[in-house]
């Protein structure tokens, strides 16, 4: 379990102020929480003022919720979270051996990927592009225009020639060109030390 | 006073003015009331005579009898043709070092042009050592000059190309450095000089305290020009170069109190716990003051922007003097001028861009960038120059001590302000980038010219004589070296690649992600307030200073228009289409035309041909069109209006009208030649636009006055084409988004033989400023 062992690899992260941030995190989670019965709804996560604006806010809120499923208990909630602890230099050497912890670049970067491919088929499709880029700018434009930005991107990143963009061409893409910009841009403060949140949750979600 | 025949005279004057330039400052000043006219046309062409001159020349007449035809005045013309000398001289300095491939490749041009300050400076004294014995003569870095000629370009040129989002991710640490370090290394420089004054065999007991403290914060700031010199050149990565170049620009407001604080006390002698507390008020009334006066200014420069639509050509000049002006508000209040520039150009950036045609953007970007080297070229040169004018008190002692305290202090600060600050940095700062950060604390012609206006005494000297080691010791030792300790401890370069959509589209779609993510956890971070401050740019700010439909455009379809709109540039500059197909968008268009074909096979193999062969022909005469001269206006931009598909439409439809009603009247067809497409600019818009064709009677007005209607619809028309493919379909005319289009045209019914021409001349409009 990824979870375990994060635990595992990063003993130093159990510390005093992994468990202010997790407390801080708890009480955001219990505040959110209306019904008050240990779990988040969609409904619960609709009803942050600011995610409601965001063009994004029903994807990210989707991103917390695991297929089929209508609630999203603590655990769960930082295991999501937990995307985007920066990435400590001390756990760079250590080279996890069996699985990566979720922070690991790929993880962060797949989580975003996920965004975009709704229908899990590992592939950013013409279609599936489109409808972020509409979110993104708006109603005003013409569908000939978003048309030809999205067919552009697609070429530009697009090596085998499937008219679709794959996982590994999404990281490709970004990876010669923009080494730092993905690297770090995925790192938020506030999630610091998240990993071991989840590692405390999940342990107490075990026991 | 010389008389010559007119002819030889004409000769004479036309080639000394050739040639003075690099020879003697001889200069000829040619009064001339010969009946020769064309000889006046030459001799004003090369001199613009003033009224004065001009009446001086009259009463020469009226007295003399012997009417002088050629006259010696020097002095008349002596300081402009100095500043231009020395102008010339640098440029061309400038020119030879990359002449030189191997010498430019060690050796930075800042540490070239010190040199050849020095040897002109050397020249100029040696020269003048013979007829008087005063040093007057030689010029030095005037501080005034400095500050108000020679700085400001090179700060907007700075500002205005700020990588605006380093420096915002980065601004907590860079504020740290400016401030914080900057008082460190002031007061540790300070204090430390007053230990080394006191020690008795180093002859320095008159220095008190507070000049040393004086002498401190003049020497502690990182100076930008010398900055900017040095890591353009090393290429280094972003984050580094934000850093180091961020800190030399926020510390100005620093330096400035620091300065007007000591230079008052060291008057004064003494210090109250009041003054230090105003010290530290004036420093936030300094740097915060400066920063709004720049922010009026760029609000009120965006402001106009927005009504410059109908005089293109003035567009760059309102930028310049905009943050010009912001630059000396902030000045009169001794404000700190930089932050003040650096504000305007930050914040007058953005809507400029989306207001201003391309043409003025480009003119603004190279006016910068040739504003900003001229500046720095002549800064270092002088520099230089006076190194060898100015009177120097060489003390062993202070100069050795100031140089070693300046990089401990330095190294120090670094150091333990990145101990501080990495506890916060999501991107540690490690112990190259440290280094580097260190090492590139370079000092130059700002505290050089502090120093210059310190009150004149044996103390001023010395200290000049100390700042000028310093910078010297710098420019050349660190800035020589810094570049193979670059490559020697592998620090990361700066990646030479433009942005591509894929980024773009990335970078928004994270921002919105990493946004979200903190709503959800109910923080309230960088990324909230700056999606709280777009929010608030996008509802309010951009639909007051942006004019048109550009005000609602988001940002990434402002950004793909630029993209293609270089695209298209690029395709220009190499000249040849058959670069073409190394461009990304030419090698995928293959794909989709096999769709298009499917969707309008109307065309035929022989319309096809036709169009291939109009288009051969006619696009030599874009060429033609760039040439042509017009005072007022350049070519017509043919990206300049928006692309909207409804407006393209509407106006395609108002097109075909407005052509059927030409076509049924006799109009003039040689008037719609190219002297025309310029003259049109001056028209009101609206005149063009309510051209009313009910009326009929285009046989009975002027035949002038209809055609130029027309060429601006072609070459509106032209425009909303162009944007969307960007330079795709002009090597292939039949395929990809031109088609839909050649086929409207083609089978719009109407006046069959004379329709068909002038489609065909439409069509070669359109076609032809795809290319361009």
């Amino acid at each position: 379990m990824v979870v375990k062992n994060c635990l595992l690899l990063c003993p130093v992260f159990v510390s005093a102020v992994s468990h202010s941030q997790i407390t801080r995190l708890y009480s955001r989670f219990t505040s959110l929480d209306k019904g008050e019965n240990g779990t988040l709804s969609r409904e619960d996560f609709q009803r942050i003022p600011e995610l409601a604006i965001n063009p994004l806010g029903d994807r990210i809120i989707n991103a917390f919720f695991p297929e089929g499923e209508d609630q999203v208990n603590f655990r769960g909630f930082m295991r999501t979270l937990a995307h985007f602890r920066p990435i400590e230099d001390n756990e760079k050497n250590k080279n996890p051996p069996t699985s990566e912890p979720l922070n690991s670049r790929t993880n962060k970067l797949l989580f975003a990927f996920r965004l975009y491919d709704l229908d899990r088929d590992d592939k950013i499709s013409r279609d599936e592009l489109l409808q972020v880029l509409r979110m993104m700018v708006g109603v005003n434009i013409s569908d000939e225009q978003l048309g030809s930005i999205a067919d552009r991107t697609i070429q530009e990143a697009d090596t085998n020639g499937d008219n679709s963009i794959s996982f590994s061409e999404f990281i490709k893409a970004d990876d010669q060109r923009h080494e730092r910009t993905w690297k770090h841009r995925l790192d938020t403060h506030i999630v610091t030390y998240v990993t071991a949140g989840v590692t405390n949750a999940g342990s107490t979600g075990t026991r | 006073q010389q008389q010559q025949q007119p002819r030889a005279l004409c000769s004479s004057s036309s080639s000394s003015s050739s040639s003075s330039s690099s020879s003697s400052g001889l200069d000829l000043v040619l009064n001339m009331a010969s009946p020769d006219a064309s000889g006046i046309n030459r001799t004003r062409g090369n001199r613009t005579l003033t009224p004065e001159e001009e009446e001086d020349s009259q009463q020469h007449h009226n007295n003399t009898k012997a009417f002088p035809v050629l006259s010696f005045n020097f002095e008349h013309v002596r300081k402009p043709f100095e500043i231009s000398l020395w102008i010339l001289l640098a440029l061309l300095m400038k020119l030879g070092f990359h002449l030189i491939p191997r010498v430019s490749h060690i050796v930075p041009e800042s540490c070239l042009l010190i040199v050849v300050g020095l040897l002109v400076g050397g020249v100029i004294k040696a020269l003048d050592s013979d007829a008087s014995d005063t040093n007057s003569s030689v010029p030095v870095l005037n501080t005034k000059l400095f500050f108000l000629y020679l700085l400001p370009p090179i700060i907007l040129d700075a500002g205005y190309f700020l990588p605006i989002r380093h420096f915002t991710e980065n601004l907590g640490t860079i504020l740290m450095f400016a401030v914080v370090g900057t008082l460190w290394n002031a007061f540790f420089i300070g204090g430390m000089m007053y230990g080394v004054c006191q020690i008795e065999a180093a002859q320095l007991g008159d220095v008190d305290l507070l000049s040393c403290l004086l002498f401190g914060s003049i020497i502690s700031a990182v100076d930008p020009v010398a900055v900017l010199a040095v890591f353009e050149e090393i290429h280094i990565n972003e984050l580094l170069y934000i850093l180091v170049f961020g800190e030399s620009l926020l510390n100005d407001a620093v330096t400035v109190v620091l300065y007007h604080l000591f230079e008052e006390f060291s008057h004064a002698g003494t210090v109250t716990i009041t003054d230090a507390f105003l010290g530290v008020i004036c420093f936030f009334v300094v740097s915060l003051g400066g920063v709004m006066i720049g922010l009026i200014y760029g609000i009120v420069g965006a402001f106009t922007s927005r009504f410059t639509l109908h005089s293109r050509v003035i567009e760059p000049l309102f930028v310049f003097l905009y943050s010009y002006m912001a630059y000396l508000s902030a000045e009169v209040f001794h404000l700190s001028g930089i932050m003040s520039l650096i504000a305007c150009g930050v914040a007058m950036r953005p809507y400029v861009e989306a207001n201003i045609s391309h043409k003025s953007y480009t003119t603004i970007k190279y006016f910068m960038k040739m504003w900003s080297s001229v500046s720095e070229t002549l800064i270092f040169i002088f520099l230089g120059v006076s190194t060898v004018a100015g009177p120097h008190v060489w003390n062993w002692t202070f100069v050795i001590f100031t140089v070693i305290l300046c990089l401990v202090s330095r190294v120090l600060g670094v150091v333990g302000l990145t101990f501080i600050i990495n506890k916060f940095r999501i991107v540690k700062l490690t112990k190259k980038d440290q280094f580097i950060v260190a090492y590139g604390g370079l000092r130059g012609a700002i505290a050089f010219s502090l120093g210059f206006l310190l009150t004149d005494t044996h103390m001023k000297t010395m200290f000049l004589t100390a700042i000028i080691t310093v910078i010297f010791f710098t420019v050349f030792v660190q800035g020589m070296t810094i570049r193979p300790l670059v490559e020697l401890l592998a620090v990361k370069k700066k990646k030479e690649t433009k942005r591509s959509i894929n980024e773009e589209i990335h970078t928004q779609f994270l921002d919105h992600l990493l946004t979200g993510i903190e709503d959800v956890c109910g923080h309230y971070g960088h990324h909230h307030w700056k999606d709280k401050l777009n929010r608030f740019n996008k509802t309010y700010v951009k639909k007051c200073l942006i004019s048109g439909e550009r005000s609602t455009e988001p940002q990434l379809i402002s950004f793909y228009n630029k993209m293609e709109l270089r695209q298209a540039m690029m395709l220009v500059e190499s000249g040849s289409l058959a670069v073409l197909p190394s461009l990304t968008s030419m090698q995928n268009i293959q794909p989709r035309d096999t769709v298009k074909q499917r969707v309008i096979p109307s065309i035929s193999k022989r319309r096809e041909e036709e169009i291939r062969k109009m288009l051969r022909s006619n696009l030599q005469k874009t060429r033609q069109r760039l040439r042509s001269y017009s005072r007022h206006d350049l070519m017509m931009d043919p990206f300049e209006e928006d692309l909207s598909e409804v407006k393209f439409r509407k106006q395609r439809v108002e097109m075909g009208r407005r052509m059927s009603h030409y076509l049924t009247v006799p109009a003039n067809r040689q008037e719609t030649q190219i002297p025309h497409l310029r003259k049109v600019n001056f028209e009101p818009e609206h005149q063009v636009f309510t051209y009313d064709d009910g009326k009929g009677d285009g046989g009975s007005s002027a035949p002038t006055n209809p055609s130029p209607p027309l060429v601006i619809r072609h070459l509106n028309e032209t425009n909303q084409v162009n944007s969307p493919g960007g330079g795709n379909d002009a090597e292939d005319p039949h395929g990809g988004e031109e088609q839909p289009r050649l086929a409207r045209f083609l089978s719009d019914p109407g006046p069959k033989e004379e329709e068909e021409e002038h489609l065909g001349g439409c069509l070669n409009c359109s076609v032809s400023s795809f290319v361009y």
